[in-house]
């Protein structure tokens, strides 16, 4: 919700916090933010936070290892065969840290470990799909203007015109569909069909947002000046507009990674995620919705998403604050 | 300006007429492109050991013979000119809007839509009134007291609901104060605020709140933004320096320019949620037009999917509409553009 | 597949059932609770109190029933609907020729005449019934009941392409004109080959065989009658005639319904109902959870689903001594199972298939459905006990799985090292989802690598699992399925899960993996022998030819944890139904 927070377009109204690019130059930019953001001791909390769950979720299989179960091992001894819940109300020991699953007895600490793989590699990359599209599309449309502009914007309201999860859930249920006639199967088509979606959907919010600041570069008086010394397009477009874009594209990167972080959780929640028996969070709680009298079994995964998406929000405000001495906390 | 309002409602037609092509292309062309027949297409609606012939007549019966445009084209003069529906005993008029029948309830959509749509408005402006007071005042106070103890538990508590999952505080909430607590109501029921105004609030408190919560945090996150940008300005200076008292500083000058992006903000949050709060409405169990996209598309109702679709994406592109027009009213500039 | 329970009976020729309605008749009705002046919760609570004797009984009127759904609810329309919560429920505002007798346990399984004088009458080597129908019954707009009504009732429900949802008996059974279609196409074409009305008391069912059992056909919803004047096709679901004891007040669909007495209903027309409530309240899609927490607070009667609780509120039924001693958990005529399908390779080989069941974890199915109460027992065969003709087969252990035996019969079957497929099941339901979960690991062991794959229940056996030509392209080798018997014999259950000439290329089978040509012919001679206890054997005979082959790895015989709201008298977990008979509850 936070970083789509601003679908309109910042030809109408500049982006709340508005992104006075040009008075960040060149060089300085990397230096200033960073020394900024160093003094930012909460966003230096998140960004610790978002490097331990990446570690997290590359080092997950040893992590288990070394203090759970594999994922997708039942423990049925854990289990009341009569109530099918826990033994013990959670079953939560030295041996399971986080309880276990009710039904099947599964290590929720390894599940939760392994989630972080799922929704962290299709929150990125559907991420980076989402400001590659909506990079090239708002630079093409806000720097040509004219027809261009005019047939992108429209794309733009088209895509926010549908209901988005509506939309991803009908459209994950087509497309599984063509499985058979596809090179990719099981959980890498659904990974890739995933960020597809999420992806593909989100860019016009990135895209407004760029198309408003080249709008606004591109009438700038140093990229005049440029003009005036006999630049052409593609240099002014190149040297003097792409390098100014850097900041927001960032900052807009790394507040859509949370919201996608929650928009997968839901996916998975109504059912179309990542097929079982993989572990991802929105999984683990939409089955733990029906033992909601077992509640270790939906904290633990609702707690995940928290702290993740916590976590960035926090990192990129910072960042915002950082590369935008205006909005100072 | 009247060439501008003209303008802009043929674009948002136009907008609408895209999506539901899209759409339409989605389900049913993409599935034939996929390799399924019409045959396919009606397999799914019929009962248990139905016969090839059976599959064959309702194929028929529900117009999957057709080309694809043809059955768009029916589905278009259904919202024109209303149709006819074939009830097997005879021909029941669907008059105009007719988005057509349930392939499986064979009830018309439009009236489920209009049945539906009571319980997403009481959701959605209930929320709403609870998170634009509450995150605009929020965001106001923090501003002014920037770096105080409220401001600085303010903004975690905002961070904080921006960063939670709607089903999980949803059904965490539920659990606490319906099921365990027994103070609000444990979901699924909706009196109409005509009925029994206190049965209605009772019954929607707790969605409300839960909605709110996720909204008010990001409404109280920008309006303290807006208000440090807005007060930093040099007519707010320029208004001190006059002598004007605080408060109209803070009220007549801060608020009114920080609120400005809230407004138009607030407009498209609010038409996307009228669509529907799918998740919202699938953790209490609200029978809204969120809750009912959801069944449309696990049924995979098409005339419902279609329906549901171009609802939601009217919404979206009214509310679009209404603030690009507030704002053509408000700046001159816009019409130009 | 929809049919959510199932009807059972245990050994009941039509002689014998003939024989019992005629001290069924007064429905045991005679004993009454002493001191009926709190009449509500006269008697003490026990667990499975309504099993096998009616609970509380009263003869007392008054008072609301209060019911409640969560699941989906496919029609009102007794011709239009196929699931078990309204072949139950519709007895109270439409009467059928033949019904069971509402009561506990195997009582309930007894066919009583309803709105016909006596089950029927057949001759022609049974290819011909006749039936009488009862004197001065009134649909609730005050007309007269006639023979005509119930024609026309089982002729429109014949038209599958309108009124989609109901079974195809009367399809497949009826002696029909090649040109009839259907009552709204071809209305002039004359059926009297099929169905006669001699006069406005006699109807005369004519079939295209011999069929001994026609009495159960008489008892589907699809014979309660329907006024030719008020039918528009599927729009008659809105507002159904009522013959029986209420009629529909309000219908909202997916909403609620609400039933009130219908004066036209004469009690002494009718020797089955007690019509004990002034008002039945229906409410349709209740969250789940709430209807279990409401139901164990009293503010609810009954789920009319009769599924039982959900995993959330077991724990809590079963812990509490007090809410236990409400509950009752009967066996349901159902065996939830995973089809092996032959068609794909290595399956094709018969040591493949035991090597899957060998492999698998018994108790691990058990637990996926729910456990030994709400799942169900472990099953060892295709068809559960309750249904005549069932023996107690030993062929596999049930334990947690025997690797030895699944190694020496992948050896057997060439694969010594296992071999990968995959495995379909309902992705919206989490305990196939369990099923499938358990399976995979279990078989892993055994060196078998399964692959899930989830697909929607709507298009399950329409465009997927039952469809061979997509089983074929993505080698789906397992799949979870379910069958609840339609009523209480071996063709009941068996004949469309186990006869391989019902299964159509086009999609749309429930029988996904039983294709030999040994079954077919005894389920020939099952449909032709007209002795009950030969023909149970031949069925008896069916499910075990089908285990020895191993084309189904069954999980359990279904069992639900039913909860019994408070303040209900006459509570009766009927045996045909298996779930609580609706048509004589109380509440005053």
């Amino acid at each position: 919700m936070t970083a789509p927070l601003d679908p309109t377009a910042p030809a109408v109204v500049a982006a709340p916090s508005g992104l006075p690019a040009g008075t960040i130059q060149g060089r300085s930019l990397g230096q200033i933010a960073w020394m900024r953001l160093k003094r930012d001791k909460v966003a230096m909390g998140g960004a610790v936070v978002v490097v331990l769950l990446i570690l997290i979720a590359i080092f997950a299989p040893v992590l288990v290892g070394w203090f759970g179960h594999p994922p997708n091992e039942f423990h049925q001894e854990m289990i009341d065969p009569s109530t099918m819940t826990p033994k013990g109300g959670t079953g939560i020991s030295g041996d399971f840290l986080f309880g276990v699953e009710p039904l099947n007895g599964r290590d929720i600490f390894s599940r939760v470990l392994y989630g972080a793989r799922i929704s962290l590699l299709i929150a990125f990359f559907a991420t980076l799909l989402s400001v590659v599209i909506g990079t090239v599309m708002g630079v093409v449309a806000g720097f040509f203007g004219g027809w261009v502009d005019t047939l992108i914007s429209r794309a733009m309201d088209a895509f926010l015109a549908f209901p988005l999860l509506v939309f991803s859930l009908a459209l994950i249920g087509v497309l599984a569909q063509f499985e058979t006639s596809l090179a990719v199967k099981g959980d890498t088509l659904r990974i890739l069909l995933l960020i597809f979606v999420i992806g593909f959907f989100n860019w016009p919010y990135i895209g407004r947002i760029i198309r408003g600041q080249t709008l606004s570069l591109r009438e700038r008086e140093f990229v005049d000046a440029a003009r005036s010394l006999g630049a052409r397009g593609p240099y002014i477009l190149f040297r003097e507009i792409l390098p100014n874009l850097i900041a927001p594209v960032l900052i807009y990167a790394t507040l859509l990674i949370p919201t996608n972080v929650l928009f997968e959780a839901a996916l998975s929640f109504l059912g179309v995620g990542i097929p079982a028996p993989t572990a991802t969070w929105g999984g683990m709680l939409s089955d733990a919705v029906k033992y909601y009298t077992v509640p270790h079994f939906m904290f633990f995964p609702g707690m995940a998403i928290f702290i993740t998406v916590l976590a960035f929000n926090l990192f990129g405000d910072g960042l915002r604050d950082a590369l935008d001495p205006k909005s100072s906390r | 300006m009247v060439t501008y309002i003209i303008r802009r409602i043929i674009g948002a037609v136009l907008m609408l007429a895209v999506v539901s092509m899209v759409t339409f292309a989605i389900f049913f062309v993409v599935p034939r492109a996929a390799g399924a027949t019409a045959d396919d297409f009606a397999a799914r609606y019929v009962g248990k050991s139905a016969t090839e012939e059976t599959v064959g007549n309702l194929a028929d019966r529900l117009g999957f013979n057709d080309p694809v445009v043809v059955q768009y084209g029916r589905w278009v003069k259904g919202i024109v000119a209303g149709a006819e529906y074939d009830t097997g005993a005879g021909v029941e008029n669907c008059p105009a809007p007719c988005f057509g029948y349930s392939f499986i309830s064979h009830q018309p959509v439009w009236n489920d839509l209009l049945d539906r749509l009571p319980v997403t408005v009481s959701l959605a402006s209930g929320a709403a009134v609870i998170w634009v007071l509450a995150g605009v005042a929020t965001g106001v106070l923090s501003a002014l007291r920037k770096g105080s103890v409220f401001d600085r538990a303010a903004m975690g508590i905002a961070l904080a609901g921006v960063s939670l999952p709607v089903f999980f505080t949803g059904i965490v909430s539920l659990v606490i104060f319906s099921y365990g607590m027994g103070i609000t109501a444990p979901g699924g029921s909706f009196t109409p605020i005509t009925e029994n105004p206190a049965e209605w609030a009772y019954n929607m408190i707790l969605p409300w709140i839960t909605l709110a919560f996720l909204y008010a945090a990001g409404y109280a996150r920008l309006t303290r933004a807006g208000m440090l940008e807005t007060m930093g300005e040099d007519y707010i200076r320029t208004a001190r320096a006059k002598g004007l008292p605080e408060r109209t500083v803070i009220t007549k000058h801060g608020l009114r320019a920080a609120l400005t992006p809230i407004v138009t903000i607030f407009g498209l949050d609010f038409g996307l949620l009228l669509g529907g709060a799918v998740l919202t409405e699938s953790t209490f169990s609200l029978n809204g037009v969120g809750k009912f996209a959801i069944t449309a598309i696990l049924k995979n109702d098409l005339p419902q999917i279609m329906g549901v679709t171009m609802l939601t994406a009217f919404f979206v592109v009214a509310a679009n509409l209404i603030v690009d027009l507030l704002y053509a009213v408000v700046d001159p500039r816009v019409r130009l553009a | 597949m929809t049919k959510k329970s199932a009807a059972a009976v245990v050994a009941a020729t039509a002689a014998l059932a003939l024989g019992l309605t005629a001290c069924g008749g007064g429905d045991g009705g005679t004993k009454k609770t002493e001191g009926g002046n709190s009449g509500a919760s006269a008697a003490k609570d026990v667990a499975n109190g309504a099993l096998e004797a009616v609970f509380n009984p009263s003869d007392k009127k008054g008072g609301t029933l209060k019911m409640a759904v969560s699941e989906d609810w496919d029609s009102v329309d007794p011709g239009d609907t196929y699931y078990a919560m309204s072949w139950n429920l519709l007895r109270i505002y439409g009467r059928p020729l033949v019904t069971f007798n509402p009561g506990a346990g195997a009582k309930g399984r007894e066919l009583v005449p309803d709105l016909a004088e006596s089950l029927g009458t057949p001759s022609d080597g049974g290819k011909t019934w006749t039936y009488k129908l009862r004197a001065g019954v009134k649909f609730e707009d005050g007309a007269a009941i006639t023979s005509k009504d119930v024609k026309y009732a089982v002729l429109r429900s014949m038209d599958k392409t309108t009124l989609v949802n109901g079974p195809t008996y009367f399809n497949d059974w009826l002696d029909l004109p090649k040109d009839f279609k259907s009552v709204y196409k071809t209305p002039d074409v004359n059926t009297d080959q099929a169905i006669e009305t001699p006069d406005d008391q006699t109807i005369v069912f004519h079939l295209n065989r011999p069929y001994g059992g026609f009495d159960y056909f008489a008892a589907l919803p699809g014979t309660v009658p329907v006024p030719k004047a008020k039918d528009d096709g599927v729009k008659y679901r809105d507002h159904v005639v009522a013959s029986g004891p209420y009629k529909f007040e309000k219908v909202e669909a997916g909403k609620q319904y609400t039933l009130v007495r219908n004066e036209n209903w004469d009690p002494a027309t009718d020797p089955i109902r007690k019509a004990l409530p002034d008002r039945y309240e229906i409410s349709l899609g209740v969250n789940a959870d709430d209807l279990d927490n409401r139901l164990i607070a009293g503010d609810l009667h009954v789920d009319v689903a009769g599924s039982g609780v959900q995993p959330a509120a077991l724990s809590r039924v079963l812990s509490d001594p007090a809410i236990k001693a409400r509950t009752d958990n009967p066996t349901q005529a159902r065996t939830w199972y995973t089809s092996i399908i032959g068609d794909v390779p290595p399956l094709d080989n018969i040591d493949c298939r035991k090597a899957v069941i060998y492999a698998a974890d018994r108790v691990g199915l058990q637990n996926a459905y729910g456990g030994e109460f709400a799942g169900g027992d472990i099953a060892s065969s295709l068809m559960p006990p309750s249904i005549g003709g069932w023996k107690k087969l030993d062929l596999y252990p049930t334990g947690t799985g025997d690797v030895e035996k699944a190694k020496a019969a992948l050896a057997a079957c060439g694969h010594p090292d296992g071999f990968e497929t995959n495995m379909a099941y309902r992705a919206d339901r989490p305990k196939e989802k369990a099923t499938a979960e358990s399976l995979q690991q279990a078989l892993a062991k055994a060196g078998i690598k399964l692959t899930l794959k989830g697909y929607p229940t709507s298009d399950y056996f329409a465009l997927y699992a039952g469809k061979p030509d997509f089983v074929k392209k993505n080698s789906i080798g397992l799949a979870t399925n379910g069958w609840g018997a339609d009523w209480n014999d071996g063709f009941g259950f068996m004949s469309q899960i186990t006869d391989s000439r019902t299964i159509r290329a086009s999609g749309g089978n429930y029988n996904l993996s039983v294709k030999n040509p040994e079954i077919d012919a005894l389920i020939d001679k099952a449909y032709v022998e007209t002795d009950t206890a030969k023909r149970d054997a031949l069925w008896g005979e069916v499910d075990q030819k089908v285990m020895e082959n191993a084309y189904v790895l069954p999980s359990v015989y279904a069992k639900s944890v039913m909860v019994r709201g408070t303040g209900m008298t006459n509570v009766a977990v009927s045996g045909a139904w298996d779930m609580y008979d609706y048509l004589n509850l109380g509440v005053a």
